[in-house]
């Protein structure tokens, strides 16, 4: 797997997500909802970011804007060297099928497929050759080969969250984003997640942004951001990473 | 990647290919077919009520078709009434192929030794020559031939219910006219069958010899002639050809009064009226397939919003939204297609399925057969039935963004899709429309029944409406399971709306069939007890015509006779035009078809009311006058001054009208469309037609000694019961109200398969609500008294609009399209209450049920 930033044609010290005094204004019943207040943001190819902070502070409604599923109400975003602005929702879609991968708290596998048909899913959607031959392999990686054909409901948490990163991974992006990936599990399984995610990123070269809660968490990362209140209000790089 | 590569990835036209997205669209679909199943029974069924409609007419014309030469006993069948067909005719026939005479009439035949009423019955008299049957066989009990038995003597062949109403047996005599006969076989089946007139009696089988002999064929009786041809290769002559034989031989013939008919239409007008009813029919079938459809959008749109957030998923993993909608529109078309393909296969069934199960009781075999057209016209109503109803629940696909994986929308969704969608749920629609009109004889009917069915159903969603305001705006009860009932009806998912439209259309259908069909049996029964005559009395000779008066007067003091003199006739020409060139609207056709009878009065008959023009002098002597009914001679375009030809016994006779009349034709008194100074048909030779009608009704002892006495005084007189021919009537009516009852019924059922997916669709929310009610002290016969209002309330509130809706349908039909009384049927009401109530019992408690055996503990985990 061929992971240098120069082989993908970028050039090391250009960032890889960058956001420029972006605002998300939501509307609610109750009248609209600031939820991110002008967040300037530049974070380097295959470096590794916790966003931390108290809940409602902004960080899922960062991951979203930077995943292309929630449009900024004004500023601007580029990922992987595309800015956003003038995409629809169907490039936005293809964006992410090429450089984005997403990890969520609940998993959101489709219960209907079983655990390699999840994996190849995305692969299938970009019109992959050989989407399962890849899915199989992205199981075997997060240890999974052996329940490759079994369902979502016949999987544990740990499991479900092993498949969802596979899932993620699968299709090589540049970009990982993790929302609270360890949110619905217990501490030792969700200890084993995340030192298979770091050792996935640190293997694939990929960025990794990484939402959390837990600031143990955010501490393996090389750079912590909290957001507190809809802005950035700490930005520091840590020594020792996982 | 650069940012060009990526935009020219971005810019890639093509994303997975239709095999990929087929696969996962399978894999998308695991487990949700039962979810769907509402969809595949809503199609199956609307597909097989229409193709079943199709499939039985394909097989009766086909029936017609192979059967044609058989049923009208030739491949072509000349005919006049009074008079033979001419010699001249006959020869022209004889030099084409084998031809045969028959004779048929009305008649009656008396049992010398039988008393009070069992001594004389009407029978439908059929004489043969001795080339009879020209094709199939006639089948006697004693296996016979016909011939044989009827051949040189007075013997008959008779139908076995004959020897039954008359108490007789196989060797037995009766009088046929001045005839005694010997009943020598009885009947099995005879291959002509059909051919005949509506049927009052038992078939008589007798040669046309003993006809002469029996002095029922007068001069002036009512005698059908007819010659019939079979040609050599009449089963290959093509139908333009048959025509033509029948076009030369009227036109070289015009004034013979000839009718014709050919094999290809055995019973007149009986293909017409299969083609009117079916169209009909398939229009009841569409409403079905259209209320199923409201279970379809409502089972596609539960499902996905089911899967929204599987389709969240599938945006975030990098698919489009035309992926995504291709994905889901392949797992609908999956359902769909093999909806479409059950009910092709169960409606194309029913003809073989009728055809087992009532075979001989049948008038004519079915002959089932895949009809091209048929199949064609399930798929595509099928199809765009699903269309309609599944675009607008695809098109919201659209709406749901990756984000929903993070967090519920906080602003309220718009619930219309985007224009495409709706200009293509419009096109789906208004191609229906199209399709049922183009595949319709009848515009008028067709676009009726649509803007009716469209309106009832915009009643109905109104009627839901109102009733969920109104749920929401009565103050709230103290009884906490009428409280909860209303909330239910009031509140977000409420079955108000869906329930009401489901059912309501079709209990009204139901309702109004039953109105109906009590008007009309209530009209034609005891509507008419004491203004209607009980007896018709045939071919009463001119000389006999004062004694038989007298002998009334004397035998049977409480009761009115009321005579006219009758022929029959057929017109000719209109105007000049003749009646084969006119273009006559279809509810007049009828007068230009066919013998009419015809008669001749010097003062207007009671009954009538002159609307135009004057009634002529009762010496009236200069040109033959007619008068005509005005109705009929709006539809005809015909007025005060217009000429008509009719053809009489061979002769061609042209008349002036002289004045309009309107007629009550239901009060069954003697009445004809077209009445005759008496100067124009008073030198013809006639018989009279007269009523009986008894003021108070006599013992059925009284009413069969003075028939039994009339018949032996007069043996060439027919007797018809009005009773037995309105009984004949009814039959026939009921038959065509028990298939709208069945039709009606198919669309109900779609109505109870929608409410049945309605329920299940609800029935996840109504667990986790019972399950809150449990927690917070709720005991289950709370919850269940509280669905058991629910349900109640929304059931008697659409069976009311149903009853409602069905009366004024009915009321409209009877009074201004059947013009007969309209009668209120509290049975009728009755029936629709408790049907819309167990219905929605049914249904619902089976959902109740599960929700109350539901674990508290689970829900509320998942929840």
């Amino acid at each position: 797997m061929d992971t240098s930033n120069w082989a993908r044609g970028m050039s090391a010290h250009e960032p890889i997500i960058r956001l420029d005094q972006v605002r998300l204004t939501l509307q609610s019943r109750a009248g609209p909802v600031e939820v991110l207040r002008g967040i300037d943001l530049a974070v380097a190819a295959a470096s590794s970011v916790g966003v931390v902070g108290p809940s409602g502070s902004g960080k899922s409604s960062l991951l979203m804007v930077i995943a292309g599923l929630e449009r900024p109400t004004s500023g601007r975003v580029m990922v992987a060297g595309q800015a956003y602005d003038g995409l629809g929702e169907d490039a936005l879609a293809r964006l992410r099928g090429q450089s984005i991968g997403i990890v969520f708290q609940s998993f959101h596998l489709v219960p209907t497929m079983t655990a390699i048909e999840n994996v190849a899913l995305p692969l299938e959607l970009k019109r992959h050759r050989e989407p399962f031959v890849v899915a199989r392999r992205a199981l075997e990686d997060v240890g999974l080969g052996h329940r490759a054909d079994h369902f979502p409901a016949e999987l544990s948490g740990g499991e479900q969250q092993r498949v969802a990163i596979a899932r993620a991974v699968a299709p090589e992006p540049r970009v990982l984003l993790a929302d609270e990936p360890t949110g619905n599990l217990d501490a030792r399984t969700g200890g084993e997640v995340i030192r298979l995610l770091f050792d996935l990123r640190a293997r694939l070269g990929m960025t990794l942004l990484l939402v959390t809660h837990d600031a143990s968490l955010a501490r393996r990362t090389e750079r912590r951001i909290t957001v507190g209140d809809g802005l950035i209000v700490a930005d520091e790089r840590i020594e020792a990473t996982a | 990647m650069t940012s060009l590569a990526l935009l020219e990835a971005a810019a890639r036209p093509a994303g997975p290919t239709w095999l990929r997205l087929f696969r996962i669209a399978l894999r998308d679909l695991r487990g949700g077919v039962k979810r769907l199943l509402v969809l595949v029974l809503s199609v199956t069924l609307g597909v097989a009520a229409i193709t079943a409609v199709g499939a039985l007419t394909d097989a009766l014309e086909a029936g017609f078709e192979r059967q044609g030469r058989q049923l009208l006993g030739g491949d072509l069948d000349i005919s006049r009434i009074h008079e033979r067909v001419p010699m001249a005719v006959a020869a022209v026939l004889a030099a084409k192929g084998r031809t045969g005479e028959v004779a048929t009439l009305r008649a009656m035949v008396r049992n010398p030794q039988g008393r009070d009423g069992a001594g004389q019955a009407l029978v439908e008299l059929k004489a043969v020559d001795g080339a009879y049957p020209l094709l199939g066989e006639v089948m006697l009990a004693d296996g016979r031939p016909l011939q044989q038995v009827i051949e040189g003597g007075a013997r008959a062949v008779v139908d076995p219910l004959l020897l039954e109403r008359l108490g007789l047996e196989v060797g037995d005599r009766v009088l046929l006219g001045e005839v005694e006969v010997e009943l020598a076989a009885t009947l099995v089946s005879e291959p002509d069958k059909l051919s005949g007139q509506a049927s009052y009696g038992p078939r008589l089988l007798i040669s046309l010899a003993t006809l002469g002999r029996s002095g029922l064929a007068g001069a002036g009786s009512l005698v059908r002639w007819h010659q019939r041809l079979l040609l050599p290769r009449g089963e290959n002559l093509d139908a333009l050809e048959l025509q033509a034989i029948g076009t030369g031989l009227r036109k070289s013939f015009p004034a013979a009064g000839l009718n014709v008919a050919d094999r290809r239409e055995p019973v007149p007008g009986a293909r017409q009226a299969v083609e009117r009813f079916s169209q009909f029919l398939t229009l009841v079938g569409l409403t079905s397939l259209l209320i199923g459809g409201l279970g379809i959008a409502n089972a596609v749109t539960a499902y996905l919003d089911r899967k929204r957030k599987v389709i969240a998923t599938m945006r975030a993993l990098g698919a489009t939204s035309s992926d995504v909608l291709k994905i889901y529109a392949i797992e609908t078309s999956l359902l769909v297609l093999p909806g479409i393909a059950a009910g092709l296969a169960i409606g194309l069934g029913v003809p073989s399925l009728i055809g087992a199960s009532l075979g001989a009781a049948l008038p004519i075999g079915l002959e089932p057969r895949i009809g091209i057209g048929t199949v064609l016209l399930g798929i595509t109503y099928g199809l765009l039935v699903a269309a309609l109803f599944v675009l607008w629940p695809l098109g919201r696909i659209e709406e749901v963004r990756g984000a929903v994986l993070f967090r519920d929308e906080l602003a309220g969704e718009s619930r219309l899709p985007r224009w495409p969608y709706l200009a293509a749920t419009i096109a789906a629609l208004a191609l229906l429309v199209g399709v049922a009109l183009a595949t319709s004889s009848d515009h008028r009917l067709t676009l009726y029944v649509i803007a009716g069915v469209g309106g009832v159903l915009a009643l109905f969603l109104g009627l839901g409406w109102s009733l969920q305001r109104l749920a929401g705006a009565v103050p709230r009860p103290r009884r906490a399971e009428l409280a909860i009932a209303l909330r239910n009806i009031a509140g977000p998912g409420s079955l108000a709306r869906l329930t009401s439209l489901s059912l309501g259309l079709g209990l009204g259908i139901l309702v109004t069939v039953a109105l109906v069909d009590r008007s009309l049996m209530s009209e034609l029964g005891s509507g008419l007890q004491g203004k209607a005559p009980s007896y018709y009395l045939l071919d009463i000779g001119r000389r006999q015509i004062d004694e038989l008066s007298r002998r009334i007067a004397a035998e049977a003091p409480g009761s009115r006779l009321s005579t006219a003199p009758m022929l029959r006739g057929r017109l000719v020409a209109l105007d000049g035009r003749p009646v084969e060139e006119i273009e006559a609207p279809e509810e007049a056709q009828w007068v230009l078809r066919g013998d009419r009878g015809l008669t001749f009065a010097a003062d207007p008959p009671t009954g009538s009311t002159i609307v135009a023009g004057a009634w002529w002098a009762p010496d009236h002597a200069g040109e033959p006058l007619v008068s005509f009914d005005a109705e009929l001679a709006g539809q005809l375009g015909l007025e005060v001054g217009s000429t008509l030809v009719v053809n009489v016994l061979g002769r061609n006779v042209t008349a002036r009208i002289a004045n309009l009349r309107t007629v009550e034709w239901e009060e069954l008194a003697i009445n004809f469309v077209m009445i005759f100074s008496p100067n124009t048909l008073a030198a013809a030779p006639y018989n009279f037609l007269a009523t009986l009608t008894y003021d108070t009704p006599p013992t059925v002892a009284a009413e069969g000694r003075l028939m039994q006495g009339l018949v032996n005084a007069f043996p060439n007189v027919t007797a018809i019961r009005v009773k037995d021919a309105i009984e004949a009537v009814n039959g026939i009516i009921e038959r065509v109200l028990m298939a709208i009852r069945l039709a009606s019924g198919v669309t109900l059922l779609a109505g109870a398969i929608v409410l049945a997916g309605a329920l299940a669709t609800a029935e996840q929310r109504r667990t986790y609500q019972a399950v809150v009610l449990r927690v917070l002290g709720a005991q289950r016969r709370q919850i269940l008294l509280s669905h058991l209002a629910e349900y109640a309330l929304i059931a008697s509130a659409v069976a009311f609009a149903a009853i409602t809706v069905g009366t004024a349908a009915a009321y409209a039909i009877t009074s201004w399209v059947m013009d007969v009384g309209f009668v209120f049927d509290w049975r009728a009401v009755a029936q629709s209450l408790a049907l819309a109530l167990a219905l929605m019992l049914i249904f619902g408690l089976r959902g109740t049920s599960r929700v109350l055996k539901a674990r508290p503990m689970s829900h509320l985990e998942n929840e």
